[in-house]
């Protein structure tokens, strides 16, 4: 008895707690179907007749055409990291190798320099080689933080894995390579999924390198925000529809991907 | 020392690295990334050594002028109040994210109906892009109208008819909210996979010997918790340190100079004042700094916690 009553009240803690946390994203939800006049009222207006107006300006303005840069650009730079980094993980977890501690801790570093230190150089770096403004640049702009972190978790996933299958294929006759193939990687499968779709998320959020260096040309969603500030005044409305497709993939991953994300977000030191 | 063993024992033990002939196999699996993160890291790191170096503005790179652009920066005020300002936020922002998510981790770790279905949204403002989290927060805070400016500062006499981003006194406050919210559901989360991962053991032993909640906190949890908590405060740390987005779109480093953050600093001093000399050394000094940083997070991480 006295412990069903404790568990309501945690319960109900912990769901107000929830409720506070997430009103910002409800409210940012309505302004996107909010007629214009009572966006600004007050005293605030909660009950409205629902528009589509600010979508249909944001579809005007070519946004859906921010939107489809936003997914290739992060599919293609996700899809990189993957295929560059996975044997690289499942090295770091399973040989012996020379300074592998000073190698790996490089990993670390270039995962964690500030965006803004990079920019510097890489926009001089582009400009001169014409790779300013392309697809093709920011693709490789996203591998500093994506692929440092894609072997940092991985190999995470791929000490969690038996070694005992592989050294069961070795003695079957198998060559290395061949074990890679058949047997880490079918069983390695949820920890890349996981991991690579931390990636794509990372990738879809980012912002500084997409704003320096995709400049007109490649415009992800999030640089398209700040865009509706214009000189005219602030587009609220469309922002928030803009911000709310921009939301879309995170609900997504919180809601299939729960387990892995405090391990990536940790970069691996807590599985959780 | 003892609890410490106890957490280790609790991880699986790490698959022995094996020894075998194929010496150049594994450096051949590494090589793609090492030549990648080469290009796309190093690179630019030794790029901005040497633009660091040189008299470098609007794009034209002249002169080698030795240390001349670090010794500008050190006894430009700017650069310490960027400095000022990423220091309030580690000292403020992170130990307050820190108390709030190990204290919403012990009540998410009491017996909660429908935590597996609670959890995942309560993850949402850390998985989300830190423009859109910023776009909330202007919204949720804008000038006469926004939800919370209106409903609860106007309206009970706190703050008059304009936006807390535009308040000189203000502002950094505000920023720091916006990052509390955003970060403390991260603690919270990482703390909890923590204490879900605790032993059983020493608490029936506890409750054997009739020790109270306090105790068993102070005594058991705390200690055993310690180097995750070391290892997830850290990590905000420093990313506390590189905050620019949420910054960019709320103020844009304003009022004046008072919410300028070293990487908005950094960002006005490439791409408004074209002073990339400057610039690079200010990238460089922080580079270093957080090469230090990563180094004592690796160190605790990977012996006191016994991950990677």
């Amino acid at each position: 008895m006295n412990s069903n009553r404790t568990s309501i009240l945690w319960t109900t803690v912990a769901l107000v707690y929830g409720v506070l946390i997430l009103f910002p994203v409800f409210w940012m939800a309505t302004m996107a179907f909010k007629p214009t006049d009572v966006m600004f009222a007050r005293p605030t207006v909660f009950l409205f007749q629902p528009t589509l107006e600010h979508f249909a300006y944001v579809i005007k303005e070519g946004f859906h055409w921010s939107l489809l840069t936003s997914f290739v650009l992060c599919a293609a730079s996700t899809l990189l990291v993957v295929l560059i980094g996975t044997p690289a993980a499942y090295a770091f977890a399973r040989f012996e190798m020379k300074a592998k501690d000073d190698l790996f801790l490089f990993i670390l570093a270039t995962r964690m320099a500030p965006p803004v230190c990079l920019v510097i150089p890489f926009y001089l770096i582009f400009a001169k080689i014409g790779l300013l403004d392309s697809f093709i640049g920011l693709t490789i702009a996203y591998m500093t933080f994506n692929l440092s972190f894609y072997v940092w978790v991985l190999r995470s996933f791929c000490r969690d894995l038996p070694v005992e299958l592989e050294e069961a294929a070795e003695l079957e006759g198998w060559s290395k390579p061949q074990i890679f193939r058949r047997v880490v990687f079918p069983l390695l499968h949820n920890g890349v999924i996981a991991t690579a779709v931390l990636c794509f998320i990372f990738a879809w959020n980012e912002f500084l390198f997409a704003f320096m260096l995709g400049g007109k040309a490649v415009q992800t969603l999030p640089v398209s925000i700040p865009k509706l500030i214009t000189t005219q005044g602030v587009r609220w409305g469309e922002m928030a529809v803009v911000g709310m497709v921009a939301l879309l993939p995170v609900f997504a991953v919180v809601v299939f991907l729960q387990r892995h994300i405090v391990r990536g977000l940790t970069l691996g030191a807590v599985k959780g | 020392m003892t609890v410490t063993s106890e957490l280790a024992e609790l991880a699986p033990p790490a698959a022995p690295p094996r020894r075998r002939e194929g010496f150049w196999y594994p450096y051949l699996l590494i090589a793609p990334t090492m030549l990648t993160l080469t290009v796309v890291s190093l690179v630019p790191f030794v790029y901005a050594i040497f633009l660091s170096f040189h008299k470098a503005k609007y794009g034209r790179v002249t002169d080698f002028i030795g240390f001349d652009n670090y010794v500008t920066l050190f006894v430009d005020g700017r650069f310490w109040n960027a400095m000022g300002i990423a220091l309030a936020f580690m000292a403020i922002a992170v130990p307050i994210e820190f108390m709030l998510g190990l204290a919403g981790a012990l009540v998410l770790n009491q017996n909660i109906r429908g935590r597996s279905a609670l959890v995942p949204f309560l993850f949402m403002p850390a998985m989300m892009a830190p423009i859109v989290v910023g776009l909330l927060w202007k919204i949720m805070l804008a000038g006469s109208w926004g939800f919370i400016s209106y409903n609860l500062l106007e309206r009970f006499g706190l703050i008059g008819n304009t936006s807390v981003f535009a308040s000189p006194n203000l502002a950094l406050y505000a920023l720091i909210f916006v990052d509390i919210w955003q970060w403390t559901p991260f603690m919270m989360l990482a703390f909890f996979a923590g204490l879900q991962a605790l032993p059983l053991g020493p608490y029936r032993a506890a409750a054997v010997d009739g020790a109270n909640g306090l105790q068993i906190f102070f005594r058991l949890t705390l200690p055993m918790l310690a180097p995750l908590l070391a290892v997830v405060g850290l990590l905000r740390l420093i990313d506390a340190f590189k905050v620019f987005d949420t910054v960019f779109i709320l103020t844009g480093g304003g009022p004046g100079v008072s919410t300028e953050t070293p990487s908005m600093l950094a960002y006005k001093m490439t791409f408004e004042f074209w002073n990339i000399g400057e610039a690079s050394a200010f990238a460089i000094i922080v580079w270093v700094a957080f090469f230090v940083f990563c180094n004592v997070f690796y160190q605790i991480a990977k012996k006191r916690l016994n991950a990677f």
